[in-house]
């Protein structure tokens, strides 16, 4: 089964509702990690002020914190191996990164790499 | 009920809970020397974020049980939720320095800086107190010295939130900082509950002075507690008085307040186990005062009082009246009274706005205080004056609305649930609380605004939240409200905002306001003047009782106008409570003399 982990910046909660104001790509994200639970595969999301551990432990992530510091977060891992850097990814470019099919719902255009 | 009932009765735990000012921690302290000296091992805690658990005890306290140097078998204890907050963050991130580039281990610690993880902190050391047993075997009592009421009731309240929050929590996303932690002190959680609502463990004393807003919140208090299981409650009237001298106007006045107080007390509390306390002379500080309050002394006789109306007749105080002619000068701008819980910050809040509305101001008179009782104050709608508050439900209730309708355009059914998931955090309310202020901070920019502010723990949260949240907006792109971001140059500009510090003449307040001066200078806010309320040092009283009172608020005044302020304020003790707008014009407008 495939695994996929998401290493967040660190943050107050993973919906960003703690901070000034609300940052709806992060709402979004949400939103759309849950979903990719519910398409089969093992997901994993960690906090870097809450599962430290987690960074430490994970010789990938450790090292891309050691070479780029804390702009390569959220680092996106797929069955170990980095899949996405420094920002959150649409549900298209997931489902695409997980070899899901998905349809986007509404036919607007989209940014193919508008990520990293 | 008498004391000797009270200690008779004792369960392993006693929580003393009341509005501020009520003599909480005097009491719970004398029930605490008492107990320890009837042989037995006591720990007094204080979980106040503003306590002066040290002051009264004469010793320097810790998060650790000490010692209290002339009490055999008395230990206390500071629970100071910063000081735990930062000893949590150290434990969480003390173990990646070095592994961890530096840049990714400050950016953990300022996530930790919030106010959700002090709360957390708190909550934890105060668990650990209740929950384990271990932690606590070798005390025969343990006594809570709990803070005014508000922040009580949430600490207490606290395991059955959180008990249910984890329960309910299926989607692993949170607020609550590590969940994984939580979940693992999930049944410390369940025993500190279970401890709570045993009448055998646990009781409840309600602390209240005989006035009917005080007796009001206690029966809140009563009410909430009892819904949430806990029934084992008594209740101490604190400071009852009879006029030893029948001439003096003011102690009969004063005799027959707390008599129609205590004839109205809210049925509820009438059932309750009740112990009656006489009015002191003096704030009792130390062994030997704590000693005094039980064993019923007779205040006149021991202390020879000096008379008023000797000595200098000396003009270093103002009336009210004279700091509102300054702060009348900008024509806008924001009063904010501050100062420990029942010093009469609502009273003197409410006297300024009403004078300013009387001066033909536009005038919006608000409140941070969950407690506070703004409209019974004020009593009745004065031209010019506009009376509202800032309430944690409602506000957390358009908060979340707010929030809803700005992202759930871009979401899903699930989405929707995640969302409304992390609103049901601890935290929203006090985002939600902190956004509210910020508005009613900003109207000060073409009106005056008057804040009633909570009592000074929940004060310095909200602006060490502005502090954090200001940094936050300095490097946050995202849309932050414009109150918001000008929260914390408005607070600072000292002809912008006008702090107002409010205490009563005696040391404890004294102190705390003073140590609430420091914490604003250091915020970079320079308080405007000190009020001192309630006074009996002006001439006008001949109950030796309500003398020997007047003559021994002396020292405090002197320290307040030798020390922290030369703006002062005086305002006289008043037969009549101080409700509704005439009183309140009176009382900014009443002037006493001093002999010095």
């Amino acid at each position: 089964m495939k695994k996929l982990e998401v290493f967040d910046p660190p943050m107050c909660c993973s919906t960003g509702i703690c901070g000034p104001s609300v940052d709806p790509a992060l709402v979004r994200f949400a939103a759309d990690f849950h979903w990719l639970a519910g398409q089969g595969l093992v997901v994993e999301r960690y906090n870097l002020a809450q599962q430290p551990q987690a960074y430490v432990a994970n010789p990938t992530v450790k090292a891309a914190l050691a070479q780029y510091g804390n702009r390569c977060l959220p680092l996106i891992l797929l069955n170990g191996a980095i899949v996405s850097k420094g920002c959150y990814p649409t549900r298209k470019e997931l489902a695409h990164m997980a070899g899901i099919d998905y349809a986007e719902p509404v036919s607007l255009p989209v940014i193919q790499n508008g990520c990293c | 009920m008498t004391y000797t009932d009270l200690l008779d009765r004792a369960t392993r735990i006693l929580f003393f809970t009341g509005k501020g000012g009520v003599g909480k921690t005097s009491l719970a302290c004398a029930t605490a020397l008492a107990l320890a000296e009837s042989g037995k091992r006591i720990l007094l805690v204080s979980t106040d974020p503003a306590s002066n658990l040290d002051e009264v005890l004469g010793v320097e306290l810790s998060g650790q049980p000490t010692a209290v140097p002339g009490a055999a078998g008395l230990y206390a204890l500071n629970i100071d939720p910063e000081a735990s907050a930062k000893a949590y963050r150290e434990r969480l991130v003390g173990p990646y320095r070095g592994v961890l580039p530096d840049a990714a281990v400050n950016s953990i610690e300022e996530q930790l800086s919030g106010a959700c993880t002090v709360e957390i902190a708190a909550f934890d050391e105060f668990t650990k107190l209740l929950g384990d047993a271990a932690a606590t075997s070798e005390f025969d009592h343990i006594l809570f010295d709990t803070a005014p009421t508000g922040h009580t009731l949430r600490l207490l309240k606290l395991p059955g939130a959180w008990t249910g929050f984890i329960a309910t929590n299926t989607t692993g996303t949170s607020c609550l900082g590590p969940l994984a932690g939580l979940q693992a002190q999930r049944s410390l959680y369940e025993s500190s509950l279970r401890a709570l609502a045993d009448g055998s463990t646990s009781t409840v004393v309600l602390v209240s002075r005989p006035e009917p807003s005080a007796l009001t919140e206690a029966d809140r208090t009563r009410a909430e507690l009892s819904q949430l299981g806990v029934s084992n409650q008594c209740l101490i009237l604190n400071g009852l008085f009879v006029a030893q001298d029948r001439s003096d106007p003011a102690a009969r006045a004063l005799e027959s307040r707390g008599r129609q107080a205590v004839e109205g007390i809210p049925a509820g509390l009438a059932a309750l186990p009740r112990l009656e306390i006489p009015l002191l002379a003096y704030a009792p500080m130390g062994i030997a005062q704590l000693r005094g309050i039980f064993p019923v002394a007779q205040p006149s006789g021991c202390v020879v009082a000096q008379p008023s109306g000797c000595g200098n007749k000396s003009s270093s105080t103002v009336p009210l009246s004279a700091l509102i002619d300054a702060i009348e000068e900008a024509g806008h701008g924001v009063v904010m009274t501050m100062g420990k819980g029942g010093v009469g910050k609502t009273t003197v809040a409410s006297a300024i706005a009403i004078e300013l509305a009387h001066r033909g101001h536009r005038v919006h008179l608000s409140t941070t205080d969950p407690a506070a009782h703004l409209a019974v104050t004020v009593e009745k709608p004065v031209r010019g004056l506009q009376v509202s508050r800032i309430d944690p439900a409602v506000e957390t209730a358009r908060y979340t609305a707010e929030v809803m309708a700005k992202s759930s355009a871009h979401l899903d059914a699930e989405g929707i649930a995640l969302l409304e998931e992390d609103l049901r955090s601890p935290c929203t309310e006090e985002i939600a609380v902190f956004s509210a202020f910020a508005r009613t901070v900003a109207e000060g920019e073409d009106s005056f605004v008057v804040l009633d502010t909570a009592p000074t723990g929940h004060t310095l949260l909200l602006l060490d939240a502005a502090e954090a949240y200001h940094r936050d907006v300095a490097r946050t792109t995202s849309d932050v409200p414009e109150a918001v971001r000008q929260l914390l140059p408005r607070l600072r500009d000292p002809r912008f905002t006008r702090v107002l510090l409010v205490t009563l003449p005696e040391a404890t307040p004294v102190h705390e306001a003073a140590r609430l001066q420091e914490d604003l200078l250091r915020a970079g806010i320079q308080p405007f003047a000190w009020v001192v309320n309630q006074s009996f040092a002006g001439d006008g009283f001949r109950d030796p009782v309500l003398v020997e009172r007047g003559a021994r608020e002396l020292p405090y005044i002197g320290e307040v106008r030798d020390r922290f302020s030369s703006r002062l304020a005086l305002i006289p003790w008043s037969a009549e409570a101080p409700v509704g707008p005439e009183r309140l014009r009176q009382l900014a407008n009443s002037r006493a003399d001093l002999y010095e």
